[in-house]
Formats: structure tokens, C-alpha cells, sequence
């Protein structure tokens, strides 16, 4: 009958709905069963996302961009951290990515194409690429070696060398990374893709040599992250560089210590309320009061209410720029005084 | 005779199990008003024909065949063209099966191309069957061709090169309208572009078979189409070779011809059988056999790696053709 397009539509006006995503999914089952490749699979998720998606998968040197018209069209940039995103293995490193902006609410269908894209990419790669092989970068004894102040500096630059940094470029920098329970890493400076999800401390951005304090930063920098949950609120990524003068107060709370009085008043409240711990952390990150409550999803009278009785579990203001402080300081010290 | 089909291509397998509610397959009788009336029409009518500013579009009212009503020439000429002179004229037919469509049906290509080539596209309305039996469309189709050579400057173009073009039912009126403008010595086409054409009413080689119940437009569209230009005529002895190209004797004296076609698709085989037949009379013919292809994939899955070479060999080809 021709050239009905217009009649049948197109596969980029796929609805927003529940229908999209079961086409998704059929798509992607289709593309594998027939044994699509790594270009088919990535121009599949750019056509029906309407966006560039892209695959990079450095330890089996795959590379692939497509634009949302079918073109292959690679690019040199660093994927931007806030792109929609999805590891290739459960807690892998993002290794698909939509470019979108990140800043509007994440989408079901993106969800659904990365996911199913990633599940099927994986499988080509398996195929035709074995499997991820251990790539230098995530040798633990290499980069247990970069990161021991004790080892000698021959040793030191030497595994840099086999983890592809340049330790004879004087400009080349790298950070290390403190994942919590995962092993330590290193990512070349500034990269700002690779981190593993989950809590993770980021080290400053040294020469080869320092990466030994970098690993020390991390390790601090991991102490202030929390899950990011109602129960636990805060920041999942925390770099050294962000917390300055904070970074001392981890010295004074040792892991496990006693918690000091302010953190021992908050514990008392965020038992009162469930809503407490998340409305006050909102309070203390944001830039104002009408700021916390949008964040938060309630009316501005209610945070109202809410600091009102949580002042008085507490026992001190929050809402004067002393007691703001105070409040941020326990906040901070609740998570330094965890175990 | 086993009747394996060819696989299709990966991606055009998956981009037809997405749009499968959608497309057109065991089109019947009694499905051509409603597939006249299909979610299509609101879609045709967004479809921006001046793409982007290119186009300056005008719809124009012609005279038909004698005794026959006017037809409309859907007429899009680049509002800003990079020379003086008169431009080349891509002449385009519609698809439909000879039973639905307007003149916007799949005018994007054309429009594509004649972008890249700074071309004049002229796109017309015919009457459609089975109201309007043959030889009702091609006549309309002629007759829009007519007008065109005869007022090509009018429009910008240049009446020395007209490339006629159409896909599915539109690539079989064109490889008649090509048969037609030789036999009544009319105006000559330097070109003509057959793309997947519709061109044997007989539905009876061995793509038709092997294709049947699959795919996009198969055996069972394909008798739907024919038998409502034809009548109980169709298959039989006496099937006019300017209704169905491929009952012609005489392939010779026709303009260079651009064939494509998928090879997982009904028409596979009568589009090859006519490009040899082409070489056999001593003209001069380009043919691809995209694989894997299902019927009218390139317009219904532009994205995907066979549809842009599909596409990018219609526009190479042009080009050559033109001189460029």
C-alpha cells in the first residue's frame, strides 16, 4: 500500500503512556531475538527516546552515538551527569546514557528503554566481545599500590601507568573514590562520569603522586554522605572539595562515638515525626524557607507548623541564622557519628 | 515449493512489531472506506510541506482527461532557489493500492530530495478505484503531466527535465505513465523513479507467495488493489499494460529507470523481472534489492541503518541523472 507513515505513524510519536512502553519492550525483544548489533540496539533507544542516546563501554572499547534521525554520529564529550542513564551489570557504572536534560521528572518510557537497551547491549557484548573483562582500572591491586602512601614512588607510578594515567605529563590529575562497601577507585581528572551509584566519597583532583591524600579525602567525604531516604536524608555524592572548613569536624566525631548533645536532640524528634528528619534537612540545604517547602511538597504554612513543634522537641531555634547553623552542624555530626 | 520467507532486518522487524496495529496488510473490500478514513488523514494534514520555509506550496486546479472533472496539482517550489534558470521537476505519483491516499501521501521523499537538488515537486490528486476503474487514474495522471511540460515554466521548472516518481500504487501508474508518454508521444520524462511499484495484476510469482499474510501489503492487499482497478478483468488475458506495467510486450524507448524494492516484500520478484526486462530491451536501469525489507519500510522506518542507505541511493542517483 506504499508509504503510509503518515497514516501509521511515526515511531518517534510514540504516546507518553503505558501503551509506549509496552512497544518499548517489544521493540527491544524483537531487535533481540533477531540479533540486532550494538548500532541497532543504540539507534533504537535514540529513535524512540527522540533524543541522542549513547553507549560507552571502555573496557571492551565499544563506542556508540546515534542521533534520534538514525544517524551514527560519535562524539568526544563527556556524557553530562545529569543525562538519563543505566549501568550495562546491576551497581555497574552508567554505561548507556539519553541525552536529555536531567532536570525535568524521569520519565517511565526512558526507564523502560534504557533498562531494556541496557539488558539487551549486555547480551551483544557478552557475544561478541566476552565478557567485561577486568579492566586495569578496576585491578584492586593496581590501585591499592597508586593509593598507599607506603609504597615506593617507582611502585606508585608505575601501577598509574598500567591504570592509563600519564605520569609523564606534568598536567595529568586524578581523584580517587571511596564507594561505601565497594573497593576503592580511580577516575582521571576531570571525567566526571564513572562514579559507581550508591554513597561515594570523591578525593580532590591531585598529580599521581598525591592520590594517597586524595584516597584520605575520600574516605572523609564518604562519612558525610546518607542514603538520600526520608530516614536518612542528605547528599548520596560528597566531594572533599565542597566541604572546606566541615571537612575538621570529622576529626572531632569519631565513627561510632557518643553522639554529642545537639545530635541526641535530633535522634528524640526525628522519633516524633516521621516527616522530621527530611523537613529538616530541607531547611538546612535550601535557600530559603519557601524553597524547603517546595522541595518538600507542602504548603508553606505547614513547614511552618513543622518547625515550630520540631523547635520546640529540640529545644533551640532553626529558623534564626544561629540556629540554621546549629541545625547544620547536627545534621552533619549525625552522619560523622554513625558507626 | 517450500515457502521460507527471508528474515526481516533486525531493526525493520522491530520497528514492525511496534507500528503492527497501525499498517495495512489483508486489506479487503470492505476495509477501503475505512482505511480512507484511518487516523492518517489528521497526520497528512500536519505534515509541513514547506519544510521548514523551503517550499513555497500552492494547491492548483488543472484540466483532466476530455470529458473527465479537473484534477488538483499539489505544486511546492523552493521559495528561494539558488539560480535563475528553471529548475529540474520531480512529477509525483501517490501510493494507496489504487484505493486510498491523496496527493501528500509520501510527497516527503520527493520533498527531501528536491531540497537536496533544488527541484520544483509537482504531486497529483487522481481518482481512485474501484469508484474510478482503470483507466481512470492514469489518465488523471497524464493528464497532470501534461499540464506540467506545458507550463513548466510557469512554476519555475524546466518542461526538458521532468523525472517522473511514486511509490507502491503510485511507482506502477508511474511505470505506465512512462509506457503511455512513449506510445502517445507525449512529453518525455528524463527520468523515471519506481519505488517498491505495484506492477503485475496476476499476484501469482513467488513473492507473493512466500510473503502472503506477512509483512506490510500482502497477497491477499495485493488482489484487493488490483481487482477494484480492474474488475473481473484482473489476471486475466486482456489487462491493459498502462493499468499494470508489467503486461507490456515492449520495454524499449522508455527513460533511464531507478527501481527499489525489499526482498522480503510481495512485489520483490515482479520489480527485479522488470528491471531485467528493461536491460533485455537495451535501456538503462538502476536496481536495488534492499534486504530484509518489508514494504514501504523506508517511509515507515526512516531511522534505521537500511532505510538511510535506501534513501541516500534514491538522492545519489538523482544526482547523477541531473549531472550534479
Amino acid at each position: 500500500m506504499g508509504r503510509m507513515k503518515e497514516l501509521a505513524g511515526r515511531l518517534s510519536a510514540l504516546d507518553p503512556d503505558a501503551g509506549a512502553a509496552v512497544r518499548v519492550i517489544a521493540y527491544f525483544d524483537t531487535l533481540a531475538d533477531a540479533r540486532a548489533g550494538l548500532e541497532a540496539l543504540v539507534r533504537g533507544a535514540a529513535v524512540l527516546a527522540g533524543c541522542p542516546a549513547r553507549l560507552v563501554d571502555a573496557g571492551r572499547r565499544a563506542q556508540v552515538r546515534v542521533e534520534p534521525d538514525g544517524r551514527r554520529q560519535d562524539s568526544d564529550r563527556a556524557p553530562d551527569p545529569a543525562w538519563p542513564c543505566a549501568a550495562l551489570e546491576p551497581g555497574g557504572i552508567p554505561a548507556l546514557w539519553l541525552e536529555r536534560d536531567g532536570s525535568g521528572e524521569r520519565s517511565v518510557v526512558d526507564a523502560v528503554i534504557l533498562e531494556r537497551a541496557a539488558g539487551a547491549l549486555r547480551v551483544v557484548l557478552d557475544r561478541t566481545r566476552g565478557r567485561a573483562p577486568v579492566s586495569p582500572a578496576d585491578d584492586p591491586a593496581l590501585v591499592e599500590t597508586v593509593l598507599d602512601p607506603t609504597a615506593t614512588e617507582r611502585a606508585r607510578l608505575h601501577a598509574a601507568r598500567r591504570l592509563g594515567l600519564d605520569p609523564d605529563d606534568p598536567t595529568t590529575r586524578a581523584r580517587a573514590f571511596a564507594p561505601l562497601g565497594g573497593r576503592p577507585g580511580i577516575l582521571s581528572a576531570p571525567a566526571g562520569a564513572g562514579l559507581p551509584a550508591g554513597r561515594v566519597g570523591v578525593g580532590p583532583a591531585v598529580p599521581l603522586l598525591g592520590l594517597p591524600g586524595s584516597w584520605e579525602g575520600a574516605r572523609t567525604a564518604l562519612r558525610f554522605t546518607a542514603e538520600g531516604t526520608a530516614q536518612d536524608p542528605g547528599e548520596r555524592v560528597v566531594h572533599a572539595d565542597d566541604l572546606g572548613g566541615l571537612a575538621l569536624l570529622a576529626q572531632l566525631i569519631a565513627p561510632g562515638s557518643e553522639p554529642p548533645p545537639d545530635v541526641r536532640d535530633l535522634e528524640r524528634a526525628a522519633a516524633d515525626s516521621p516527616w522530621m528528619l527530611a523537613t529538616l534537612q530541607a531547611v538546612a540545604s535550601t535557600a530559603s524557607l519557601r524553597a524547603a517547602a517546595t522541595g518538600i511538597n507542602v504548603h508553606h504554612s505547614t513547614l511552618q507548623d513543622r518547625l515550630a513543634q520540631a523547635e520546640t522537641l529540640l529545644g533551640w531555634p532553626v529558623r534564626t541564622p544561629r540556629g540554621r547553623l546549629r541545625l547544620q552542624l547536627a545534621l552533619t555530626m549525625r552522619h560523622l557519628a554513625r558507626g | 515449493m517450500a515457502m521460507i520467507p527471508p528474515p526481516f532486518d533486525p531493526e525493520l522487524a522491530a520497528a514492525l512489531e511496534a507500528l503492527k496495529d497501525m499498517l495495512p496488510q489483508q486489506l479487503t473490500m470492505d476495509d477501503i472506506v475505512e482505511a480512507r478514513q484511518g487516523p492518517g488523514v489528521q497526520l497528512l494534514a500536519q505534515l509541513d510541506l514547506t519544510m521548514g520555509g523551503f517550499f513555497e506550496v500552492e494547491d492548483r486546479l488543472v484540466p483532466g482527461p476530455e470529458d473527465a472533472p479537473e484534477i488538483s496539482l499539489l505544486i511546492c517550489r523552493p521559495a528561494d532557489p539558488a539560480t535563475p534558470d528553471p529548475l529540474p521537476v520531480i512529477y509525483h505519483v501517490h501510493g494507496g493500492g489504487m484505493v486510498v491516499g491523496n496527493n501528500r501521501l509520501g510527497v516527503d521523499a520527493p520533498l527531501a530530495w528536491a531540497r537536496e537538488l533544488g527541484a520544483v515537486v509537482v504531486s497529483v490528486e487522481y481518482r481512485l478505484a474501484p469508484e474510478n476503474p482503470h483507466p481512470a487514474p492514469v489518465e488523471d495522471v497524464y493528464a497532470g503531466l501534461l499540464w506540467t511540460a506545458e507550463h513548466a515554466a510557469e512554476i519555475g521548472g524546466d518542461a526538458e527535465r521532468i523525472i517522473i516518481a511514486g511509490a507502491s500504487a503510485g511507482g506502477g501508474l508511474t511505470a505506465a505513465l512512462a509506457l503511455l508518454t512513449r506510445d502517445r508521444k507525449g512529453p518525455r520524462p528524463i527520468g523515471q523513479v519506481l519505488l517498491c511499484p505495484m506492477l503485475d495484476d496476476r499476484n501469482d510469482t513467488p513473492s507473493v507467495h512466500q510473503m502472503a499474510g506477512r509483512g506490510v501489503w500482502d497477497r491477499t492487499a495485493n488482489e484487493t488493489g488490483w481487482t477494484a482497478l480492474l474488475g473481473a478483468a484482473r489476471g486475466g488475458p486482456d489487462v491493459s499494460e498502462y493499468a499494470a506495467a508489467s503486461r507490456a510486450t515492449d520495454l524499449s524507448g522508455l527513460p533511464p529507470a531507478f527501481l527499489d524494492v525489499g526482498s522480503a516484500e510481495t512485489f520483490r520478484d515482479e520489480v527485479v523481472e522488470y528491471a531485467s526486462r528493461l536491460w533485455q530491451a537495451g535501456g538503462v536501469a538502476e536496481l536495488h534489492v534492499w534486504p530484509g525489507g518489508f514494504h514501504g519500510f523506508d517511509g515507515f522506518a526512516p531511522q534505521a541503518a537500511v532505510s538511510r542507505e535506501c534513501r541516500g541511493a534514491q538522492v545519489r542517483w538523482l544526482r547523477r541523472l541531473l549531472g550534479e
